[in-house]
């Protein structure tokens, strides 16, 4: 059994981090991971409890293929909780696919920084086990090694996330911007056509006062 | 992000946009009614369960309600 922890800090606060998890895959950062699917999903007491079934693709060595068989695509089970109010996310995943042999157990848990509650703390440990292979020592620092640099990739894919949904905010406020500006200048140019038309009616009006009365005038003169 | 289920596809991405906005306007403001999304939910699990079946994905225990049931683990309770 080998044990890897790590903690890093993400510049943002909990609640960015908790969402960017979620969109997390599609990531160019962690192509490895091709799917995942809700199995089960509800909200306990103001916990939202979530289980997902998490499709990867995992590249491992021929030699090590020969041993564990070369499943191509691994299957994972993520089962998290996220508590809102104690402003805490943690996600635990457990490989399915080399149940007989392998065990990785990997557990995250994000929580606002203990004295910056603007940044979010990360909290990561993996439990590498490996069963009834023959070097076992060998193949589980080689997982640990695969997970620490993983590691490493996870934290490139939140902050790829992050950038994006900041990017998305900023053009859901550009866009509402542009929209406001858009009514002003319709509004404007209502009014201005509203109120040109009412002028072209008050002079059309007035021309036509004008023209019953001189058309008045005249005739009463003719009268006379 | 695909599904284990290619004709999945479309009702995960459905309940994932539904889901996302759910989680940050609603979830983290306090709101824990989840009826919004339920509708979709419910089609792309229909959709999810019967991929898994067809694929053969060994998912037992996957498949298993553990929360919010007696079986879910929980931390013991603090001797005080």
């Amino acid at each position: 059994m080998k044990i890897w922890t790590s903690e890093h800090i993400f510049n943002h606060p909990w609640e960015t981090v908790a969402t960017a998890a979620w969109r997390k895959y599609p990531n160019p950062h962690n192509p490895a991971v091709i799917g995942t699917d809700v199995v089960e999903r509800k909200v306990v007491d103001g916990v939202l409890h979530t289980h997902r079934l998490v499709s990867s693709k995992w590249g491992f060595p021929r030699w090590a293929q020969a041993l564990i068989g070369s499943a191509k695509i691994c299957y994972a089970s993520e089962k998290s909780e996220v508590h809102p109010s104690l402003r805490k996310m943690i996600l635990k995943t457990v490989n399915l696919t080399f149940c007989r042999y392998i065990a990785v157990d990997e557990t995250l848990c994000y929580t606002p920084h203990p004295t910056d509650p603007s940044k979010t703390l990360l909290k990561q440990e993996a439990v590498v086990t490996v069963q009834g292979v023959p070097l076992t020592a060998y193949m589980e620092d080689l997982l640990t090694n695969k997970i620490s640099l993983n590691a490493g990739k996870g934290r490139q894919a939140m902050e790829w996330v992050i950038n994006k949904l900041n990017a998305e905010v900023k053009d859901l406020t550009k866009s509402t911007d542009e929209i406001l500006n858009h009514t002003k200048r319709s509004f404007d140019d209502i009014t201005s056509t509203a109120k040109k038309s009412m002028d072209d009616i008050s002079q059309k009006a007035i021309k036509s006062l004008d023209d019953i009365q001189n058309l008045r005038q005249s005739s009463s003169f003719k009268k006379f | 992000m695909n599904s284990i289920g290619e004709a999945c596809k479309q009702l995960k991405d459905e309940y994932d946009a539904c889901f996302n906005a759910w989680f940050s306007e609603h979830f983290l403001r306090g709101e824990t009614n989840d009826s919004m999304c339920a509708p979709m939910f419910k089609l792309y699990q229909q959709c999810v369960k019967k991929a898994m079946k067809e694929q053969q994905i060994e998912l037992q225990e996957v498949e298993k309600d553990m929360l919010g049931t007696d079986q879910e683990r929980k931390v013991p309770p603090s001797k005080s």
